[in-house]
C-alpha cells in the first residue's frame, strides 16, 4: 500500500489496496485481522490497481487513484462495484501515473502529485491543481512544475486547509544503478529527497516556500507526508530508510512559509 | 484472506536534540525551540540563522536552480525524533547444510547475513553473523527472497520494489561489495528458486501475477526464457516459488489478490520498469481470491493451467509466503504468515485439503513467518520470523504447539521490530495521536 487517509470526523481509516483493485475502509481502532467496514472495489469503479486516497471531509467524497491514469471520486461511503461521480483524465488534464491526492475544500480545489515517467532528470512532474468539480478532460487551474521546484519523482502530498499550504514528498532521484561504476550506488547522495511546502496558489516554475532538506534531516527518499498542526510537527517517512521521522517545524504553521514577514 | 497492514508508530523511540548544525551549505538549520514562540522570535532566529536572503548559507550546488535567491523557511533540520530499526529483519532463509551455512536476506537495512548453521542464542544477546552483504554499491533495495546456487557457491536475492533488480554474490562476499552479476527482473519480484536439473531459476512477481523463467547465469538486460502468466494460470499475487527440477514442476503461493486488468494473456513481454501494464488488458475489477498453492509443469510457458491447486477454506492458508519441498518424504513446508504457522502438505495434495502437519502455537514462537527451508541433511526446518528478531529450527517432522530446537537472534531478545517494509504514505491520526504508515 502507497497510500493512506485517517478521517478524524467518522473515525476510519482508509487505505487503497493496489494489488486487489480496491480500497478498504476500517474503523479508526481496528488492529491486526479486522475487517473493513466498506470495500469499493469491481470493474464499474475503475480502479484498477490504486496508489493513494484522500477524504475531502467537507463534501463528504472519497477522492481515489484509478492506477489507471485517472482520478477519481465517489460519495465517501460508497462501497461495492459503483460508478465515480466524477473523473478526471486526459490528455488535457496531464493527469498520468499519480503517487498522491489531496483536496482543500476553502479553495474548492483538488491536489495532484503527478508523474511523468520520461526517464531522465528533467522531470515533468508535477503538482496538478483542479477545481474540486471538474470532470472530464480538464486542464488543471494551477500546475508547479520545472526545474525551480525541484520537484523529481513527487511521492504523497497533503494539504494544510488553514494555511492553504500543499506539503509534498519529493524523492528527487531516479533509481540509476549501474554495476560496471567503479563505486556504483543506486541513490546519488547529492541529490537525497526532502519534504517541500508550496502555496496552494503557486504556480509554475516557483521554489518552495519551505523545505526539509540535507545531510542533518535523515531523509534519503521521502515517501510520504503528514502534518500535526496543533504540536507544528512534520511527519516524513522515507523509503530507503525504512525510517519514520518527526520535525518541529513552527515556522511552517505560525507564518507563511518563505515570508520574511506575513504575508509573501 | 486479505489483510491491511498499518503500522501506529510509537511516538517516541529515539528522541535527536535539535541543534544548529554548521554553516555547510545547509539552508537553514533551525535551532531548539521552545514552545509558546511567537513571530517576532521566529523572525530572529531565522535572521540569526541565514535564512532571510541575506546570503549568509548557500545551498550546495546540487540543489535546484533558483533556490539559492529564494526565500525558503526550514532547511536541513535534525528531527526530533525517529522510529526507525536498528537491527536487521529476517525475511527469507536458505540453507547450505554442506558447508553449514544459514542466509537470510534482511529487507530493513537492504542487506544479506550468514549465519553458521549451529548459531543458537542461548542468552538474551543476538548471535554474531559470519558475514553480512550491505551497502550503496550492492545494489540492493527493498529485497525479498534469497536462495542458493549450491554447485557455483553463489547467493541470489531479488529486488521487490524500488529497485528491479536480480543480485548474485560469490559466497565469500562480504561488505559493501559490488554484486558479481545483476539481471532486470520485473517489477514487484519476491521469490527465486533454482532448478540445477534444468539450469533455469525461476522468479515470481506480484501485481501482473506471473512467473518468469530465466536461464542460470543470466545477467544485464536478457530476456526471460518464458513466462508463466494470464487467467487459466490461477496466479493471484504469488509469492514463494520451488523449483522441483526433480519432479520438473513450479510450486508457488499465492496471496490471491487480483488486480483490475485481467492479466496479460500467454508469453507476452513481462512488464518491465516504467510502464504500469504490460499492454491495456480489459478491466474486470479487483477481486481478493482465497490464497493458495500451484503447481505448474516445469516447461509450462503462458498462460498454463496449474496440474494441481491447493485452495480452501480447510487449508488454512493466510499470507502463504515462502515455500520448501522435500521430495524425500514428498511435503511442501508454507510460511503462512497470517496466522504465524508452518503448514505443511503432500506434495501432491490438490483441492482443498488440510495440511499433514501444522506447527502453530505459543511454544512455536513463530511470528510472522516470511521464510521457511528445509535442512534435509540434518532433518531440520527453519523458519525465519518477521515478526521478531528471531529464526528458529525445528526438526522436520515438528507438529503442533512444540518449541524450537534453537533459537537464532539477531538483536537482543525483546528488541521490538518496527515492522517498516518499503514505507510509502503516512497518517496523522489525531483523535489518538497516533501516526499511521502503511507497508
Amino acid at each position: 500500500m502507497h497510500g493512506i487517509f485517517y478521517d478524524p470526523i467518522h473515525d476510519e481509516i482508509v487505505v487503497p489496496v493496489a494489488l486487489g483493485g480496491a480500497v478498504l475502509t476500517l474503523p479508526g481502532d481496528a488492529a491486526g485481522d479486522a475487517p473493513p467496514k466498506r470495500t469499493l472495489q469491481g470493474p464499474k469503479t475503475g480502479i484498477v490497481q490504486p496508489d493513494t486516497v484522500y477524504v475531502d471531509l467537507v463534501h463528504d467524497e472519497l477522492i481515489v487513484e484509478s492506477g489507471d491514469d485517472s482520478v477519481l471520486v465517489f460519495p465517501r461511503t460508497a462501497q461495492g462495484d459503483v460508478a465515480p461521480s466524477r473523473r478526471i483524465g486526459g490528455p488535457n488534464s496531464e493527469v498520468s501515473d499519480i503517487y498522491g491526492l489531496a483536496a482543500d475544500a476553502k479553495r474548492d480545489c483538488l491536489v495532484v502529485a503527478n508523474r511523468v515517467r520520461n526517464g531522465v532528470r528533467a522531470s515533468d512532474d508535477a503538482i496538478l491543481v483542479f477545481n474540486r468539480t471538474d470532470n472530464g478532460d480538464p486542464k488543471p487551474r494551477n500546475k508547479i512544475a520545472g526545474p525551480h521546484t525541484g520537484i523529481i519523482k513527487i511521492r504523497q502530498v497533503d494539504v494544510d486547509e488553514e494555511r492553504g499550504l500543499i506539503f509534498a514528498t519529493i524523492k528527487n532521484n531516479f533509481e540509476n544503478y549501474n554495476v560496471a561504476d567503479p563505486h556504483p550506488s543506486p541513490w546519488d547522495p547529492d541529490r537525497t529527497g526532502f519534504i517541500g511546502v508550496w502555496s496552494i496558489d503557486d504556480n509554475g516554475d516557483v521554489p518552495p516556500r519551505g523545505v526539509i532538506k540535507g545531510p542533518a534531516t535523515g531523509l534519503v527518499w521521502p515517501a510520504g507526508v503528514a502534518f500535526n498542526p496543533k504540536n507544528h510537527e512534520i511527519y516524513a517517512i522515507d523509503s530507503v530508510s525504512n525510517a519514520l521521522f518527526m520535525f518541529k517545524m513552527p515556522e511552517f504553521f505560525l507564518k507563511a512559509p518563505g515570508s520574511p514577514s506575513p504575508g509573501r | 484472506m486479505r489483510r491491511v497492514a498499518i503500522t501506529a508508530a510509537a511516538m517516541v523511540v529515539l528522541g535527536l536534540a535539535r541543534s544548529r548544525t554548521p554553516s555547510d551549505g545547509a539552508l537553514c538549520p533551525t535551532p531548539r525551540l521552545s514552545s509558546p514562540i511567537n513571530e517576532a522570535r521566529l523572525l530572529a532566529l531565522e535572521r540569526e540563522n541565514g535564512c532571510l536572503d541575506d546570503g549568509q548559507d548557500q545551498p550546495p550546488a546540487s540543489w535546484p536552480p533558483g533556490w539559492k535567491s529564494a526565500t525558503m523557511s526550514g532547511g536541513d533540520v535534525p528531527p526530533v525524533r525517529v522510529v526507525s530499526d536498528p537491527y536487521p529483519t529476517l525475511h527469507s532463509v536458505v540453507v547450505d547444510a554442506e558447508r553449514d551455512r544459514v542466509v537470510f536476506s534482511d529487507p530493513n537495512r537492504h542487506a544479506l547475513w550468514t549465519y553458521d548453521r549451529l548459531a543458537e542464542s542461548k542468552t538474551r544477546r543476538e548471535v554474531e553473523p559470519l558475514g553480512g552483504i550491505r551497502g550503496p554499491a550492492t545494489g540492493m533495495m527493498f529485497i525479498a527472497a534469497v536462495t542458493l546456487d549450491r554447485e557455483k557457491k553463489e547467493i541470489y536475492t531479488v529486488d521487490n520494489d524500488i529497485g528491479d533488480r536480480l543480485m548474485v554474490f560469490p559466497y565469500d562476499a562480504d561488505g559493501n561489495v559490488k554484486p558479481k552479476r545483476v539481471l532486470d527482473v520485473p517489477h514487484q519480484a519476491w521469490g527465486i528458486s533454482i532448478s540445477d536439473e534444468r539450469n533455469e531459476f525461476a522468479v515470481t512477481v506480484e501485481a501482473p501475477r506471473e512467473i518468469v523463467i530465466y536461464r542460470k547465469g543470466a545477467e544485464g538486460h536478457e530476456a526471460p526464457l518464458r513466462t508463466i502468466r494470464g487467467p487459466k494460470t490461477h496466479l493471484g499475487d504469488p509469492h514463494g516459488v520451488f523449483f522441483d527440477g526433480v519432479n520438473n514442476e513450479l510450486v508457488v503461493t499465492n496471496h490471491g489478490n487480483q488486480g483490475g486488468r485481467a492479466p496479460a494473456p500467454g508469453d507476452a513481454p513481462a512488464r518491465q520498469r516504467g510502464s504500469r501494464v504490460a499492454e491495456p488488458q480489459p478491466i474486470e475489477g479487483g477481486k481478493f481470491e482465497e490464497p493458495s498453492i500451484t503447481v505448474y509443469p516445469g516447461d509450462a510457458k503462458g498462460d498454463a493451467a496449474p496440474l494441481r491447486r491447493i485452495q480452501g477454506d480447510k487449508t488454512g492458508l493466510n499470507w502463504p509466503m515462502a515455500i520448501d519441498v522435500d521430495r524425500g518424504r514428498n511435503e511442501i513446508a508454507v510460511a503462512n504468515d497470517g496466522d504465524s504457522s508452518i503448514r505443511i502438505f503432500r506434495r501432491t495434495d490438490t483441492g482443498n485439503v488440510a495440511p499433514v502437519r501444522v506447527i502453530h502455537g505459543p511454544r512455536t514462537l513463530i511470528n510472522g513467518p516470511m521464510g521457511v527451508a528445509y535442512d534435509l541433511k540434518n532433518g531440520e526446518i527453519w523458519v525465519a520470523n518477521y515478526g521478531d528478531h528471531t529464526a528458529l529450527v525445528f526438526p522436520i517432522a515438528a507438529n503442533g504447539n512444540v518449541a524450537p530446537k534453537r533459537i537464532l537472534r539477531n538483536a537482543p531478545q525483546g528488541a521490538p521490530t518496527v515492522g517498516f517494509g518499503n514505507p510509502g504514505a503516512v497518517a496523522y491520526d489525531s483523535k489518538r495521536d497516533e501516526i499511521l504508515v502503511p507497508n
